[in-house]
């Protein structure tokens, strides 16, 4: 029955990841972290892709979905050398909680990333 | 009752944090903190429950969700016992994942510190060792948790000139009704017969917006949903800047100058000669142009008080 603690644990097994945390997007509180952050900062790093996230999650344009299960799944950005992936953890109940994980481009494999970190987001609810 | 404070020079450590709670966070103190607002639990210092009447706890948002029956949510607070394990218990009895826990309770954390902090120092008492039955489930450092909440507090603020929506209950303009909008949405898409578009809302949004029966505050929607407080007032700040919840009318603390109150003839006037004074059409309020909406609800203050 897996917690952050051990979700973070599991998403630093993906292929070419450098770090992982769980971050709430209205705050951009860090809930739990594993491995590195960019510049070497997991608190700014929660903080910033929290500002992303809540451009997305205000904007009806992103939310096509019409009540028909979560809005939102993931985001994606490309950088010159690494992915950043953002996961929606799809909680039954109300919450603004989010996956992150940070990608060396020249390892990882965008496409299973983005798989495995569905899953592990999957599994942090449950079990 | 209270242990004696530390000096201030001791809360500058990294995970301190600032004020009262600062104060208490730095002492590594376990008990709660209760404020005029709601309770603060801490342990060891740091910051693992937060309650606040205004806001759904924990189980309240299971329970809504449809997550957590209320006889397992009593059996769990009956077991918890003395060690106060009643978040473990919840888990072991296969009822919530050991995530769900946590998220679900570091949620109604964030949620209800935005509305009780900070703690006002003349009107927060301590309780040492008090502690909550759901047990220490994960926690925030105090710093840290004082940045989201400021964090929140921003985010909030820049919707300020639609505050005015916080206390009211939550009235959706009437597509219909309303002017500006379509008053049709052909097969072809939303746009109506006058040419403009309703503004489109998030899911969050639109699930506001059935469930409000222009009764219900903000606050009372969040407890019926089982959904942060905080989110939907920011939501419903949101649909009144884009003209789909009407602004209440002026605020009633406005004081009001009435005709003749300052004249030396006030008491021999007689009550239906003295001036009308006429409020501004309140289907102004209801304009979709938040800035126009703005506009109104200043001109209706001022002439209340010319």
């Amino acid at each position: 029955m897996p917690g952050i603690d051990q979700v973070l644990a599991r998403a630093m097994g993906i292929p070419g990841v450098l770090g992982a945390g769980l971050i709430d997007w209205a705050s951009g509180l860090t809930l739990g972290t594993a491995g590195q952050a960019p510049h070497g900062d997991h608190d700014a790093a929660a903080a910033d892709t929290a500002e992303v996230v809540q451009a997305v999650a205000r904007n009806a344009t992103f939310d096509t979905a019409a009540g028909e299960g979560p809005p939102l799944e993931d985001l994606i950005i490309t950088a010159a050398r690494s992915y950043h992936l953002i996961r929606f953890v799809p909680t039954a109940f109300d919450s603004q909680t989010f996956l992150y994980l940070w990608l060396d481009r020249a390892q990882a494999n965008l496409a299973i990333a983005r798989l495995r970190l569905r899953d592990l987001a999957a599994e942090l609810v449950t079990g | 009752m209270a242990p004696p404070l530390p000096p201030r020079s001791a809360v500058s450590g990294d995970d301190g944090g600032s004020g009262l709670l600062g104060r208490y966070a730095a002492e590594r103190a376990t008990g709660t903190l209760r404020g005029p607002n709601g309770c603060v639990y801490l342990s060891e210092g740091a910051v693992y429950c937060v309650e606040c009447p205004a806001v759904p706890g924990p189980d309240a948002r299971l329970t809504a969700a449809g997550r957590l029956s209320a006889p397992s949510r009593q059996r769990a607070a009956e077991a918890a016992g003395p060690q106060r394990r009643g978040g473990r218990f919840l888990v072991e009895q296969g009822w919530l994942t050991q995530g769900e826990l946590e998220i679900c309770q570091l949620g109604a954390l964030l949620d209800a510190a935005f509305f009780v902090l900070p703690l006002a120092p003349g009107s927060t008492t301590f309780t040492p060792g008090e502690v909550h039955w759901l047990g220490v489930v994960r926690s925030v450092s105090a710093a840290a948790l004082q940045e989201a909440t400021a964090r929140r507090r921003a985010l909030l603020d820049r919707l300020r000139p639609w505050a005015a929506v916080d206390q009211a209950p939550v009235v959706p303009v009437d597509p219909v009704a309303s002017e500006g909008w379509g008053r049709s949405r052909g097969p072809g898409g939303s746009q109506g017969s006058t040419g403009a578009v309703r503004p489109a809302v998030t899911g969050r949004q639109r699930r506001l917006l059935e469930h409000a029966d222009g009764r219900r505050t903000p606050y009372e929607l969040a407890h019926a949903l089982g959904q942060s407080a905080y989110l939907t007032l920011l939501d419903v700040r949101g649909l009144a800047a884009a003209g789909l919840v009407r602004l209440p009318a002026a605020p009633a603390a406005l004081p009001r100058r009435r005709p003749g109150a300052s004249g030396a003839d006030r008491r021999t006037a007689a009550p239906d000669s003295a001036p009308r004074w006429h409020l501004p059409d309140p289907g102004v309020l209801e304009t979709a142009d938040p800035d126009i909406a703005l506009l109104a609800r200043l001109r209706t203050a001022l002439e209340e008080n010319l």
